[in-house]
């Protein structure tokens, strides 16, 4: 274990080696050796005899004995920024030349414009809608990857990198920070005797927390169950918390929106019609074969007419009970 | 004295099955494994509903909404996909749950019309006894169909149930404790079958509304039945440790 830590996730060659070598040492050595040993392999001195070879040479010059293959995931993280970077650059133009095509203002395009414009130039019959022809951002496209985690001499930038899921422990982190911050205000409003007024309360009845899948996309991570739920259980503890509308907009991060089922501008309006009374007209009602439309007036008689008959149109008394 | 026996004997089975299995786990050092879904539960999932799993049943009677209302859970309802409602759930004050529930057990051959003919007629049948009974001058005469057939049904709800365990070679008649649903399904269906077991002249209609009404005196063969199992159960108790080992 203590190997893993000076070395990055690459050099699993070396890292048996090196494992062997400090089993050996620590089982064999005498106990001041071993010390000496061990503590050369983190703090990468040049104090232990036993040290290895390559361990002295990387502490001479840190960048010209840069390891092969440190220096391909380099290449790699490098090559992967500068193709997106050209990516976004062709995406940029491209949608200039599109708003031009489409006889628009260029600094006012959308993404819904682009959307409308492709649908308009490349007109297609598919039933898939991921399958039809898009253009979007490269980010949205192209499956996001993590920058270097670690810079040439094998350091890692994030703090919680050996974790494996620095992402994730990160939001982790982050979320009990707010929940200690919050706490503090909490002590902060009693001492006050101010509490939080009941417009303050943050409804997520509209919305869930986003899936197992969206979070993997949004921290570039993979997850397990165990973690997902996890992840969720936090979450809801900070977001019951009396003084959450504080951090409404970290919460609303990870929190889809459920499309509400009837929207208010599928509702009808009643008219106000020539005598008075309004009405509302209900069309394509429909089951099975049948075809329907109905039409209520307020305030009215309470009369039913059905196809110029009475409730008496339907013989059985269950339909009756239906409309009643 | 036998119903409270058995009473006692379903409360204490469906506490035991914590005990035996807390028991089996400390003897055998095995994981916790509650057998005795293994026995009730299906083995295999047929889910061949039209909509998926998130979808939620409607809620069409004005004062269940209502209380939803109240209680602030309606909104929630507007951001869930809902199923739509059967045509038999109306918002009429003459909807009865049980009432549906037992017309659909009686209906044969997807005959829904004939099925709720024959409960109405049986209703009227009921309400003509009670009435006859009533102007003859007796006292606490119920003439509410409904009200007698939902007692009848309870009357009839057996509370265990024998299910046969095969220990040795031999199979074994255990009583299990039952749920709420199954137990209100034997009875409905005790009912019906009672009352198709009749004289060729006699009708339907009729026959279950003398069956309704001995059933809600908690007399009559339907009732008979539900003792005479209860008492099997009560006879069998010593098997009644077969259901986990």
């Amino acid at each position: 274990m203590a190997a893993t830590a000076t070395f990055g996730l690459l050099r699993r060659v070396t890292l048996k080696q090196t494992k062997y070598k400090l089993f050996y040492a620590l089982n064999n050595a005498p106990t001041d050796m071993k010390l000496r040993y061990v503590h050369s392999v983190f703090c990468k001195s040049t104090f232990c005899t036993e040290a290895s070879g390559k361990e002295i040479e990387r502490d001479k010059s840190t960048k010209s004995t840069i390891s092969k293959a440190m220096r391909l995931y380099l290449e790699r993280s490098r090559e992967y920024e500068e193709f997106m970077r050209k990516e976004s650059i062709n995406y940029k133009i491209g949608r200039r030349h599109l708003a031009n095509m489409m006889g628009e203002d260029p600094e006012t395009f959308t993404q819904e414009d682009i959307d409308r414009a492709i649908e308009y130039l490349f007109p297609s019959g598919l039933f898939e809608p991921r399958a039809r022809p898009l253009m979007r951002p490269p980010e949205e496209v192209f499956p996001q990857r993590k920058e270097a985690e670690f810079d040439e001499s094998g350091r890692p930038y994030h703090f919680l990198f050996y974790t494996g899921k620095p992402n994730y422990y990160q939001l982790l982190h982050d979320v009990v920070t707010h929940l200690n911050g919050l706490n503090k205000y909490e002590d902060e409003m009693i001492r006050r005797h101010s509490y939080p007024g009941e417009a303050d309360v943050v409804d997520f009845s509209g919305s869930e927390w986003i899936s197992k899948d969206n979070l993997e996309t949004l921290l570039v991570e993979t997850i397990n169950e165990r973690e997902y739920d996890n992840f969720v259980k936090v979450m809801e503890r900070l977001s019951h918390h009396p003084y959450a509308f504080r951090i409404r907009d970290f919460i609303s991060k990870y929190r889809k929106l459920l499309i509400s089922q009837t929207k208010a501008s599928d509702i009808p309006k009643p008219l106000l019609g020539e005598d008075g009374k309004s009405r509302i007209t209900v069309t394509e009602a429909q089951r099975k074969t049948a075809r329907a439309s109905a039409t209520i007036t307020h305030p009215g008689t309470g009369k039913i007419t059905i196809n110029g008959a009475d409730i008496l149109y339907f013989e059985r008394i269950q339909s009756r009970e239906q409309l009643i | 004295m036998i119903l409270s026996l058995v009473e006692v004997l379903a409360e204490v089975m469906t506490q035991m099955k914590y005990l035996v299995s807390l028991r089996s786990s400390i003897v055998a050092g095995k994981a916790i494994v509650n057998f005795s879904r293994c026995l009730t539960a299906p083995l295999v999932n047929k889910q061949y509903s039209s909509y998926a799993p998130y979808f939620v049943e409607p809620v069409y009677k004005k004062e269940v909404q209502k209380s939803l209302a109240e209680s602030g859970d309606l909104s929630k309802l507007a951001h869930v996909p809902i199923k739509p409602a059967q045509n038999d759930d109306t918002s009429s004050v003459y909807h009865e749950d049980i009432v549906r529930k037992f017309t659909n057990y009686v209906m044969r051959k997807g005959k829904k019309e004939l099925a709720r003919n024959l409960v109405e007629k049986a209703f009227e049948n009921i309400k003509r006894i009670q009435l006859e009974k009533y102007n003859g001058g007796e006292a606490n005469v119920e003439t509410n169909p409904v009200l007698i057939m939902d007692k009848a049904i309870s009357n009839c709800k057996p509370l265990l149930t024998l299910t046969p365990i095969k220990r040795g070679g031999v199979r074994y008649q255990v009583p299990v404790p039952i749920t709420e649903k199954r137990s209100q399904f034997l009875a409905i269906n005790w009912l019906i079958m009672a009352a198709k077991e009749k004289e060729r002249t006699v009708h339907f209609p009729e026959k279950l509304a003398w069956e309704l009404l001995d059933a809600y005196d908690n007399k009559g063969r339907v009732v008979k039945k539900k003792q005479d199992l209860h008492r099997q159960c009560e006879a069998n108790r010593a098997y009644a440790h077969y259901r986990w080992s």
